[in-house]
């Protein structure tokens, strides 16, 4: 099958190392929300890991159907890392096949506008000035409401929009709240106490930079603001360089490696300024693309150690509050679940840092959530590109968190928490999604920390 | 047999299963042209996707009644190309059949659809209190259908016992789509033990479409050591020792030098010491009472051998631990060659230390890198070649070894396989460990299955 597409496969053939690392033993199949769902092997990891294969070794065509329509249907959600026994790298190599598949055939016009869009910070700000406007009017909410189920991309972005305008925090937890006694607030003291007993303090960075991100700062400000005074309490003074900007996650997850590439010299160099020896990233999706800003440069002859040492200082925020030791605030008795975003859990690694901060909460009554390590079915644009799927998974997940019967749903990515959130107004749920740090906010609010 | 797929037949197939559920797009193939093991490659003419005994019989009549053969398939974790198809031949997929249909905790059975997979069903088990005991390696992924198939094994089976220990009942479509059951509860068992019989058909009998299973409760507690060694065969007289001690230890595995290596290297690293030759994973389970006279004898023994350390895990975490690099191991290689051949022999347990010698040697003679991890208690090996098949002069050397390594096993006095089948890989040998008239009577059963010779025909019998 010797087609120009061979070519094209470029992209995949640097990785044939990586590719070559899987054994084919099938162990990755029941982790893999796709295949679960559509029990057809090229819907799994090691099938699509297969069909990359092939492309490297010309016996298919990039442009091929069955190719651009398995590779477009993964999540991305590298659930399929964690149990893989070989270790084979697949967000990686995913993204390489992404890139070499939209070579084969160009993405639809509203991906690409879109991805322009986030390669200019000046761009971004207008759009997402609309969005606010779109969301504040609450037209966003009345469109989602009103289209009809066929016009799916309009009717999911819109709902989307809608549901990242924010949950009712105050309220939370206020009937049962009555209930029970008060809490102590943590001793004023015990910030102090926490200074001077930590072995880890002599390491305890005074400065840290902050990622403000692209949609984060357009459209959830609220939980930029929290995460600042949040950090402030606990002794971290944020910084915000200017001239940071999206961070890229976006580009590389739809294979525009270049875009991706761009983005993150932007960034290496906003943070360089900065700085800091610590960056601390909200957004569970750009927190594992900045971690992965090393392997995306890692052929850039400039960028390549300035890469590897920015990968060395990205924490998210749990990580950073869980390992030097937390302020404790006021009780906040809300019946409350977590979701693991996917790019914390499977991408970072980092399980338990959110649920130990949850959990410091006083009074806060987590509830485990069925099936919390599976992805949502956001999944960056997943969503609204594969409306079926990507609505047949986030409809499980709403069953399940409708059975924990919680109040408000935790997680802590802007993508999940507006298709968690979209899908729980389609069904009509009254259930707040939050990010776990505005729950640590608003306990220190209540505690009159601030 | 062997007309050609027509798209008549794939067309009434659609009607069958629906639409979605009939593979027929070459490019898609690719992905069913292997099980576990890749050194076999063929795509199926078409993937069949049914969704209960019922759709399965009405596919497998059409495909009877065109002459098309059909090669059942569940997770395609087979280490025998057992679930590989050619293009004229179909191959019946079962995950959509992956329902538990009910656990039964008063009587200890399951009723499942073939699809499930292992570890769901302990996971299902467990909130009885109960869980299924055969525990393959790959029990994360492989199918109860493809383990009664393979009448699969795994670590914990040296207590416990294989596959066809715990199954009870089945429901078995054959090549014309005739529906039969076979034992079960409150069935009549009277006559020949068909269950028994069609556990390790490898898919050559008929698709079982319906599976009973007994389960155990969940053992009260355990003990697990990690003993290090100097020396393989050391390793493998204190695993005689500690049976001959009379102790009967729910696992007993070895994992070699080679083995750890390539584990500590990957990103499961266990901790084992990379200088040692020879890791011995102990455990015992039970009741509580008594363990801990186990554990120490056990213990013991391997200092008698002369063990460098052993370690206990004093925690459900530390022994998660010390079973990591045993778990591990086969896509540990992954990072170490891009091709692996795992062999599976069983060899008496007394005679562990020589064929290990042996086939040391083979490797060495052969230029190759041989890793050994193994159910050293059953005496069932796994010497795995490492090679990359695009260096044909290597290939060349990896079938020769792999050759002598199974004569070395048959002359002590073993088999050709002890747990992942015949398949297409071992069809060759076995003339080396079977008599004609064995081989006779095999050729027989399965005809009185299918005398049609539609089901995954060319595996098993030479
Ligand atoms: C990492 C790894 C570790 C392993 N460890 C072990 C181990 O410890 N012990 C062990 O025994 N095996 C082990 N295996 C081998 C393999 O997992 C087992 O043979 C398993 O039973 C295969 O199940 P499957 O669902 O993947 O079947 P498949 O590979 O899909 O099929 C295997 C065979 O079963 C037949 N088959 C499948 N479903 C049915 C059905 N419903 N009715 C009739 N025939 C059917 C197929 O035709 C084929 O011949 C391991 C494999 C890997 C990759
Ligand atoms: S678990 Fe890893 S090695 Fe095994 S098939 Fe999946 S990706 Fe390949
Ligand atoms: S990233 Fe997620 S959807 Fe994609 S193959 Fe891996 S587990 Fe499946």
């Amino acid at each position: 099958m010797n087609s120009p597409g061979v070519a094209l496969a470029d992209a995949l053939s640097g990785q044939r190392d990586l590719l070559l690392t899987c054994v084919h033993c099938g162990l990755c199949l029941p982790a893999c929300p796709t295949y679960v769902r559509l029990h057809d092997e090229n819907d799994s990891p090691r099938g699509r890991l297969y069909l990359m294969r092939a492309v490297v070794e010309g016996r298919i065509d990039p442009a091929a159907e069955a190719f651009q329509t398995h590779i477009d249907r993964c999540l991305g959600c590298r659930a399929c890392e964690p149990v893989c026994p070989a270790g084979v790298e697949y967000g990686t190599l995913l993204e390489h096949a992404r890139a070499v598949a939209v070579t084969a055939r160009p993405r639809p016009w509203f991906i690409r506008t879109l991805l322009g869009v986030f390669q200019r910070p000046g761009r971004t700000r207008t759009v997402m000035r609309l969005s606010r406007w779109l969301r504040a009017s609450g037209l966003a909410g009345l469109g989602a409401w009103v289209f009809p189920r066929r016009w799916h991309t309009l009717r999911m972005g819109l709902a989307m929009l809608s549901a990242s305008g924010g949950g009712k925090l105050r309220r939370l937890g206020r009937r049962r709240r009555a209930a029970l006694p008060e809490a102590p607030v943590g001793p004023p003291d015990a910030y102090s106490a926490l200074l001077d007993t930590d072995e880890e303090d002599e390491l305890r960075p005074a400065r840290v930079g902050l990622l403000s991100g692209c949609v984060q700062a357009g459209l959830f400000e609220r939980v930029n603001d929290a995460t600042g005074r949040v950090l402030k309490a606990n002794g971290f003074a944020a910084v915000t360089p200017s001239a940071q900007g999206c961070c890229g996650a976006l580009h590389g997850h739809a294979g525009d490696l270049e875009g991706a590439r761009a983005l993150a010299r932007v960034n290496i160099a906003a943070f360089e300024g900065a700085d800091v020896e610590t960056v601390v990233v909200n957004a569970a999706g750009c927190g594992a693309a900045m971690k992965g800003y090393a392997q995306l440069l890692a052929d850039d002859a400039e960028f390549a150690t300035r890469a590897a040492a920015m990968t060395e200082k990205i924490v998210d925020i749990s990580e950073i509050l869980v390992r030097y030791g937390m302020r404790q605030g006021a009780s906040v008795p809300a019946r409350v679940t977590y979701d693991a975003p996917c790019h914390l859990l499977h991408a970072q690694g980092v399980a338990e840092a959110p649920l130990e901060m949850l959990r410091s909460i006083p009074q806060l009554e987590l509830v485990e959530l069925n099936g919390s390590a599976e992805c949502c079915g956001g999944a960056g644009l997943y969503g609204i590109t594969q409306g079926e799927l990507g609505g047949a998974i986030g409809s499980d997940k709403v069953d399940a968190i409708l059975e924990t019967k919680a109040e408000a749903v935790a997680t802590g990515n802007p993508g999940c928490m507006m298709h968690i959130g979209a899908w729980l107004r389609f069904r009509g749920a009254r259930i707040e999604t939050i990010h776990p740090v505005e729950l640590v906010d608003e306990s220190y609010r209540r505690g009159g920390l601030y | 047999m062997s007309a050609a797929l027509s798209s008549e037949v794939t067309a009434d197939l659609r009607t069958i299963v629906g639409d979605q559920w009939v593979i027929t797009d070459p490019v898609r193939l690719l992905a069913y042209e292997s099980d576990g093991l890749t050194a076999y490659r063929r795509p199926p003419g078409a993937v069949v996707l049914p969704a209960d005994t019922d759709e399965v019989s009405q596919v497998m009549a059409r495909l009877a009644h065109a002459e098309v053969p059909v090669v059942p398939r569940g997770a395609g974790t087979g280490l025998s190309g057992g679930a590989l198809a050619g293009s004229d031949a179909v191959i019946l997929a079962t995950p959509r059949m992956n329902r538990i249909v009910h656990v039964d905790p008063e009587n200890r059975l399951a009723l499942l659809q073939p699809g499930v997979i292992n570890a769901d069903l302990t996971e299902a088990a467990r909130p009885h209190g109960l869980y299924y005991a055969p525990d393959p390696s790959s029990q994360s992924a492989c199918t109860i259908g493809g383990n009664v198939a393979e009448n699969a094994g795994g670590p914990h089976c040296l207590k416990y016992g294989v596959t066809s220990r715990y199954v009870t009942g089945l429901t078995v479509v054959l090549y014309d789509g005739e529906v039969l059951r076979l034992g079960g509860l409150g069935r009549d068992s009277a006559g020949y033990d068909l269950t028994g019989v069609f556990i390790g058909s490898e898919g050559c009998f008929g698709i079982a479409t319906e599976i009973e299973v007994r389960l155990l409760p969940i053992p009260q507690a355990t003990r697990t050591l990690l003993a290090m060694f100097d020396r393989l065969e050391d390793a493998g007289e204190a695993v005689s020792a500690i049976v001959a001690r009379g102790l009967l230890p729910a696992a007993l595995e070895i994992i070699d030098r080679e083995t750890i290596q390539a584990v500590e290297a990957s990103i499961f690293a266990a901790g084992y010491p990379v200088d040692v030759e020879a890791a011995l994973v102990i455990e015992f389970d039970g009741i509580e009472a008594g363990l801990d006279f186990e554990a120490e004898e056990a213990e013991g023994c391997c200092w008698e051998k002369g063990a460098r350390e052993v370690r206990r895990a004093r925690s459900e975490r530390e022994r998660l631990g010390l079973w990591k690099g045993r778990k591990n191991a086969f896509g540990a290689f992954g990072r170490v060659a891009p091709d692996l051949l795992v062999q599976d022999a069983t060899v008496p347990r007394t005679r562990l230390p020589e064929v290990l010698r042996a086939i040391s040697e083979i490797g060495h003679r052969y230029g190759l890198r041989l890793a050994n991890v193994f159910h050293a208690g059953d005496g069932n090996l796994h010497p795995n070649i490492l090679f990359d098949r695009t260096d044909e002069d290597e290939l060349a050397r990896v079938e020769q070894a792999s050759r002598e390594i199974m004569a070395v096993c048959v002359a002590a006095g073993g088999t050709i396989t002890g747990e992942h089948g015949v398949g297409l890989d071992k069809r060759g040998y076995m003339r080396l460990v079977h008599s004609r008239d064995v081989l006779e009577v095999m050729r027989a059963t399965k005809k009185a299955f299918d005398p049609w010779g539609g089901m995954n025909p060319g595996k098993v019998l030479p």
